[in-house]
C-alpha cells in the first residue's frame, strides 16, 4: 500500500508499470487495452429499499422552513473516489488494479487547501481461481495483493468472470471508505472545526458521535420515510427541511438525520436539490431544532458556486465537487 | 510570498499537455494566485533527470498568461448566482482557479542536446540567474567587461542591472541602436540620453574613446545636457545600481547656424548665460559644393548640370581660374558672391559673342545651374555664408566622452539634409583616416522616418544612412536612431540595428506586420508601458527584456526652455557684442558702435565671424583690424576762381 501525503511528490505505480510487469511476470498472460474503469462497467448498484426512522423532532414527520440566513460555518470538505480497471488476464481471470483516494480540503481565506489527503493502491485477484506458483508470482511482484474470491463480508465469490469484478468493485469500495474515515476520524481529533463528509458518517463510532462532522447523502436508494412522511419529503421547497429523525443502522452508530431541499425543485424531478443530512445524535427538543437549522443554514451557504457541469450538481456541494478533483489529478 | 521574492522556494510548476507541449523554446508552468510572475519576468526551471549527468536548467522570460476556473461555461457561474453578479462574492467558496503562464526560453543549461523543457520546479530568477539567462557572463567577466548598463530588471524580489556588450552596441561585432515609441512621454530622448551616460562611464578604456554627435531636430529637446535635471530617489537607486553618476554631461558642445540675418544664432539655447560653449556652424562655397546634390533634386541635376557643376568643383573653385572668352581675366572663386560674380561675366561673355555654348555646355545649363547654386545661399542662409566664411565642428580634436550637440531644429528642410550629410560624410572620412580625435562616434538621428522613410523617393540622406548603418560599424561610427513609427523606417537601416528598444507604443503600430513575432501579452505590455520603461531586444538576449531605466540627470528641454529663455532679437550692434563678450567681458555697447561706425552689415558680420573664429587674446584689436579702414572725412581745398577781368578804361558802355 502506498500512501502520499501533501508534501511528498506522489511516485505511484501507474496502471501502465503495473501491466508491464505482470506481463513479464505472466507471459502467456492476455493484456487488457482500453477497457473502460469497472466502476462504469460494473456498478455496484444498491436496491432501492424503503427504511423506518424514529422521528425525534416532534411527533410526526413535517415540513420546516430554515430559519435564518444562509450562514459559513463549514471549515472543510471530505471525499473520496475510487477507480478499478482489469491490468492482465491470467487465463482468462481477471487481475485488477484498485487505486483509492481520499482527501480533506480545507478552506482558508474563501479557497480550498489539502489539509490531508490518502492514496491507497492494490493488486486484486481471486486466490482460488490461480495456481500456488501464480499467486506467489503475484506477491513478487511487490504490490499490495488482495484475494478478491471472497467478498467485503467473508462470502465466497462467483466464479463467473462479471461477479469476480463486481466482487472487486464492491471490495475496493471498502477500502475507499476505510480510507475516507481513517480521515475524518483524524479531523475529528484534531479539530473542532466543522467538516462535511461526502456521504453519511454512521460508518465510524467515533465520527457519528462527532460534533466536527456533518454528512450529507446525496443519493436516496436507500429512504428513511415511507407514507405521508415520504410525501412530506418530496414537496419539501427551496430552504426547506424535514424533521430530524433517528437513522439507526445495525451495527452502526446511530445518527440524527434529516432532508433538506438545497435548490428550487420546481419542474423538476421531486428529489432535484435533495440532500440527506447526517449528524451526532446528542441534542434533544430544542436544542435539536436548533441545531438541525444551524447545519442546515452552513449546508444552504455551500449552493453556489454551482458543481457544474458535474450531472449531480444540483446535489453536490462545491467543496466535495473541489475534493473529486483534486483525486482525480493526483489518482 | 517572501519565499518567493528570495528566491529560496519554488513559485510555480511546469506542465505541458498533449494540446500544450513543452518545446525546446517554449514551455508553460502554474504559479500560485498571490506570485509575483508577470509578463516579462525572467524564471528558472531546475529540471528533475539528468541529462548527460547534468541536472538541466532552463531560464525562460513570461510572454503570455492565461487565468481560468474549472468552469464549463460562463452560464454556469451565472446560474449559480441566480443572475445576481453581486451574489459572487458572497459564495463561501472561491471557484478553483489557476494562474497559467507560457514562457520563452532565454537559454537551456547544458545547450546541447537541446530538448523539449522538461517537468521541474519553477524559481523566480535571480540576478546571477538574469546574467546566466542573457548571456550576460560572457562578456560580465573581471579583465573582459565590456557591459554597458540600459536599466534594470524588476520582478518580485530581484533588481538585476541588465547589460548591453559594447562590441554589439559601438562596434565591431554589430553595432547601432534603434528606439521607437510613442512621442510626447520623452521616453525616446531621456533613454537616449541615458544611454550615452552610460557608454560615457562604462565604455571600457581597451576600447578606445568615443564621442557622441546629437542632431537635435525639435524644440529644446538636447539643448541643455550640461545643465542637472530633477531626479527623484527611484532614479537615484537606478544610477547606483548601474554603476552610473547622477550627474549631466561635462564635456557638450553645441553648434547652430546663424538665422537669415546672418548674426543671431538659430538656437533656443542662445541665453547668454549658456553661450560659452555655444559655435556657430558656417559654411562656405567649398563646403557646400561637394554635397550639391543633397539640395539639388534630379530633375535639377540632369547629366549635363552634373557635369557643370563637376567642372566648377574641379576647375573653378579655390583655383586661378581664366579663359579666353572673359578676356583672360582671373578669377579665384571661393565664396557664393565670388561664383556670382564668375557667372555672370560667363553668361555675359558668351551673350556677347552671340555663342550657344563654353566649353561643352550649353547657355541653358549655365543658366539653370547659375540659378541653381545661387539658391542655396539664399534656402540655407545663416548656415551658407556668401563671403566663404566656414566655423564647423573640431573634425580632427574631437575629444573623448564629449558630446557634439548641432541644433538644427529651427532649420529649413534642405540645410537640416546639408548639415546632416556634411557631418556624418566628414566623420567617416575622418574615421577612415583614424584622425578624427577618437575611435567611436556616435550619431544621434531622432525622426528616423523622416529622414530614412521606407517609401518615397531616394534621397542622398537616407543612401548616406543606409551605408552608415550597413557599414559604419567597421570604422566605429555608430548610428542611434529614433522614431515613433518603426515601420516607417527602411527595413534596412532598423534591421542593422543590433539592438532594438521599443517605448510605449501605439497599438495600430503594433498591429503591424514586423511586430508579429511579439505575443498578445507583450504587445499589450508595450501598449501599456510607463514612462521609462523599455523592452529591450540585444544580439545576446534570446527574447526581448523589459527594464527600467532613470531620467536623465539633465534639464529637460521644456525646463531649459523656461529657466533660459531663449535671448530676444538684436539689433546687429547687440549681436556683436554678446558674440564679443564671450571672448572679451571688457566689450561695452558703446565700443561696438564706435568700432563699427557707419560700416555695412556684411563688413561687420565678416569681422565678427572671424574674430570668433581665432578667438584671439586681444578680442578688440583683432575685431578692429578685420574692418576695413575708413578714409576721414577731408575738407576739398577750395579751388581758387580766376579774377574777373577789369574794364577797359576806353569801354564806351562802361560805367
Amino acid at each position: 500500500m502506498s500512501v502520499t501525503t501533501p508534501l511528498q511528490p506522489s511516485r505511484a505505480p501507474t496502471l501502465q508499470t503495473v501491466a508491464r510487469a505482470l506481463a513479464t511476470a505472466f507471459p502467456d498472460s492476455q493484456p487488457a487495452e482500453h477497457e473502460a474503469p469497472l466502476e462504469t462497467t460494473a456498478p455496484s448498484i444498491q436496491p432501492t429499499r424503503l427504511l423506518s426512522a424514529d422521528v425525534i423532532e416532534g411527533r410526526e414527520l413535517c415540513a420546516i422552513a430554515v430559519s435564518g440566513e444562509a450562514e459559513v460555518g463549514l471549515a472543510a470538505f471530505l471525499d473520496g473516489t475510487q477507480r478499478s480497471e482489469v491490468v492482465r488476464y491470467v487465463r482468462g481471470v481477471p487481475i485488477i488494479w484498485g487505486t483509492v483516494g481520499a482527501v480533506i480540503r480545507d478552506r482558508r481565506e474563501r479557497r480550498l487547501h489539502t489539509w490531508r489527503h490518502v492514496v491507497e493502491q492494490r493488486l486484486y485477484a481471486p486466490r482460488t481461481q490461480l495456481s500456488d506458483a501464480e499467486w506467489d508470482s503475484l506477491g513478487r511482484a511487490g504490490y499490495p495483493l488482495i484475494d478478491s474470491s471472497r467478498t467485503a463480508s467473508g462470502e465466497p465469490a462467483s466464479e463467473h468472470p462479471l461477479a469476480l469484478r463486481e466482487a472487486v468493485v464492491n471490495r475496493v469500495q471498502q477500502d475507499r471508505k476505510r480510507a475516507e474515515q481513517r480521515l475524518a476520524v483524524a479531523w475529528c481529533d484534531a479539530e473542532d472545526r466543522r467538516l462535511l463528509v461526502d456521504g453519511g458518517i454512521s460508518d465510524s463510532d467515533p465520527v457519528a458521535r462527532s460534533s466536527a462532522a456533518i454528512g450529507v447523502v446525496k443519493s436516496h436508494r436507500a429512504l428513511y420515510v415511507s407514507g405521508a412522511a415520504l410525501a412530506a419529503v418530496l414537496a419539501l421547497r427551496e430552504r426547506e427541511r424535514s424533521s430530524v429523525f433517528l437513522v439507526s443502522p445495525e451495527r452502526r452508530a446511530s445518527v440524527a438525520s434529516w432532508y433538506l431541499r438545497i435548490r428550487d425543485p420546481r419542474g423538476r424531478d421531486p428529489m432535484w436539490g435533495l440532500v440527506r443530512v447526517e449528524m451526532a445524535s446528542g441534542p434533544k427538543g430544542a436544542d435539536l431544532t436548533r441545531r438541525a437549522d444551524e447545519v442546515s443554514r452552513w449546508i444552504l451557504a455551500e449552493v453556489a458556486p454551482v458543481s457544474l457541469p458535474d450531472g449531480r450538481w444540483h446535489t453536490m456541494l462545491y467543496g466535495v465537487r473541489d475534493c473529486e478533483e483534486f483525486l482525480r489529478a493526483i489518482t | 510570498m517572501t519565499d518567493f521574492l528570495e528566491n529560496t522556494q519554488p513559485l510555480g510548476r511546469v506542465v505541458a499537455t498533449e494540446r500544450k507541449p513543452n518545446t525546446p523554446h517554449e514551455f508553460h508552468f502554474w504559479t500560485a494566485l498571490d506570485s509575483p510572475v508577470g509578463i516579462g519576468t525572467i524564471v528558472r526551471v531546475e529540471g528533475a533527470h539528468p541529462v548527460n549527468g547534468q541536472l538541466p536548467e532552463i531560464y525562460g522570460i513570461v510572454v503570455e498568461g492565461f487565468s481560468y476556473t474549472d468552469l464549463m461555461t460562463p452560464l454556469h457561474d451565472m446560474l449559480g448566482h441566480d443572475g445576481t453578479p453581486g451574489g459572487a462574492s458572497m459564495s463561501a467558496t472561491e471557484r478553483a482557479e489557476i494562474r497559467l503562464y507560457t514562457a520563452a526560453v532565454l537559454r537551456q543549461l547544458p545547450e546541447e542536446p537541446l530538448q523539449p523543457v522538461p517537468m521541474g520546479r519553477v524559481y523566480l530568477a535571480t540576478d546571477a540567474d538574469v546574467a546566466v539567462a542573457l548571456r550576460m557572463d560572457g562578456y560580465l567577466k573581471e579583465g573582459a567587461r565590456t557591459g554597458i548598463p540600459i536599466g534594470v530588471y524588476h520582478a518580485g524580489g530581484t533588481d538585476a542591472p541588465i547589460y548591453l556588450d559594447a562590441d554589439f552596441l559601438l562596434g565591431p561585432e554589430a553595432a547601432h541602436l534603434n528606439i521607437t515609441g510613442v512621442s510626447g512621454l520623452a521616453t525616446k530622448t531621456s533613454a537616449i540620453e541615458w544611454i550615452i551616460q552610460s557608454i560615457f562611464t562604462h565604455f571600457p578604456a581597451s576600447k578606445g574613446s568615443v564621442a557622441a554627435v546629437c542632431f537635435n531636430v525639435k524644440g529644446p529637446d538636447l539643448c541643455f545636457l550640461d545643465q542637472p535635471g530633477m531626479i527623484d530617489d527611484t532614479d537615484r537607486a537606478l544610477y547606483e545600481k548601474c554603476g552610473v553618476t547622477a550627474e549631466p554631461f561635462t564635456n557638450v558642445q553645441y553648434f547652430a547656424p546663424y538665422k537669415s540675418d546672418g548674426f543671431s544664432l538659430n538656437t533656443l539655447r542662445s541665453n547668454d548665460a549658456l553661450l560659452h560653449n555655444v559655435t556657430s556652424l558656417t559654411w562656405g562655397l567649398r563646403e557646400v559644393l561637394q554635397y550639391a546634390e543633397v539640395l539639388l533634386n534630379k530633375d535639377d541635376v540632369d547629366a549635363k548640370a552634373d557635369a557643370l557643376i563637376d567642372f566648377i568643383r574641379e576647375r573653378v573653385v579655390d583655383r586661378d581660374f581664366s579663359d579666353a572668352i572673359l578676356g583672360n581675366k582671373r578669377y579665384i572663386v571661393r565664396s557664393f558672391a565670388d561664383l556670382e560674380a564668375w557667372f555672370r561675366d560667363v553668361l555675359v561673355a558668351l551673350e556677347g559673342k552671340n555663342s550657344e555654348g563654353w566649353r561643352t555646355h550649353h547657355i541653358a545649363t549655365i543658366r539653370k545651374v547659375r540659378n541653381r547654386l545661387s539658391n542655396i545661399s539664399t534656402r540655407c542662409a545663416g548656415l551658407v555664408t556668401d563671403d566663404g566664411a566656414v566655423s564647423d565642428l573640431p573634425f580632427g580634436s574631437f575629444q573623448d566622452r564629449t558630446v557634439y550637440v548641432i541644433d538644427v531644429a529651427s532649420l529649413e528642410e534642405d540645410a537640416q539634409d546639408l548639415i546632416f550629410a556634411r557631418v556624418v560624410t566628414k566623420l567617416r572620412e575622418h574615421l577612415e583616416k583614424r584622425d578624427l580625435g577618437v575611435n567611436h562616434v556616435i550619431v544621434f538621428v531622432d525622426e528616423l522616418n523622416k529622414y530614412a522613410p521606407n517609401d518615397g523617393q531616394d534621397t542622398y540622406v537616407r543612401k548616406m544612412l543606409l551605408d552608415l548603418a550597413e557599414r559604419g560599424r567597421y570604422l566605429g561610427l555608430v548610428l542611434f536612431s529614433a522614431q515613433q513609427f518603426r515601420s516607417q523606417v527602411h527595413r534596412r537601416v532598423v534591421g542593422n540595428s543590433g539592438t532594438a528598444l521599443y517605448g510605449r507604443m501605439d497599438a495600430d503600430e503594433l498591429a503591424t506586420p514586423g511586430y508579429a513575432v511579439l505575443s498578445p501579452a507583450v504587445k499589450t505590455k508595450l501598449a501599456t508601458l510607463e514612462k521609462g520603461q523599455l523592452m529591450v531586444r540585444h544580439p545576446h538576449f534570446t527574447q526581448p527584456i523589459f527594464v527600467r531605466f532613470p531620467r536623465p540627470a539633465v534639464m529637460r528641454g521644456r525646463d531649459g526652455a523656461e529657466q533660459y529663455p531663449q535671448a530676444v532679437e538684436l539689433d546687429l550692434d547687440a549681436a556683436v557684442l554678446r558674440s564679443l563678450r564671450t571672448l572679451d567681458s571688457s566689450i561695452t555697447l558703446n565700443w561696438v558702435r564706435d568700432a563699427v561706425g557707419i560700416r555695412d552689415e556684411s563688413e561687420i558680420i565678416r569681422a565678427r565671424n572671424a574674430t570668433l573664429r581665432e578667438r584671439p587674446a586681444d578680442v578688440k584689436k583683432f575685431f578692429l583690424a578685420q574692418l576695413r579702414p575708413v578714409v576721414a572725412g577731408q575738407q576739398p581745398a577750395r579751388v581758387p576762381s580766376p579774377a574777373i577781368r577789369s574794364a577797359p578804361a576806353d569801354d564806351p558802355y562802361g560805367f
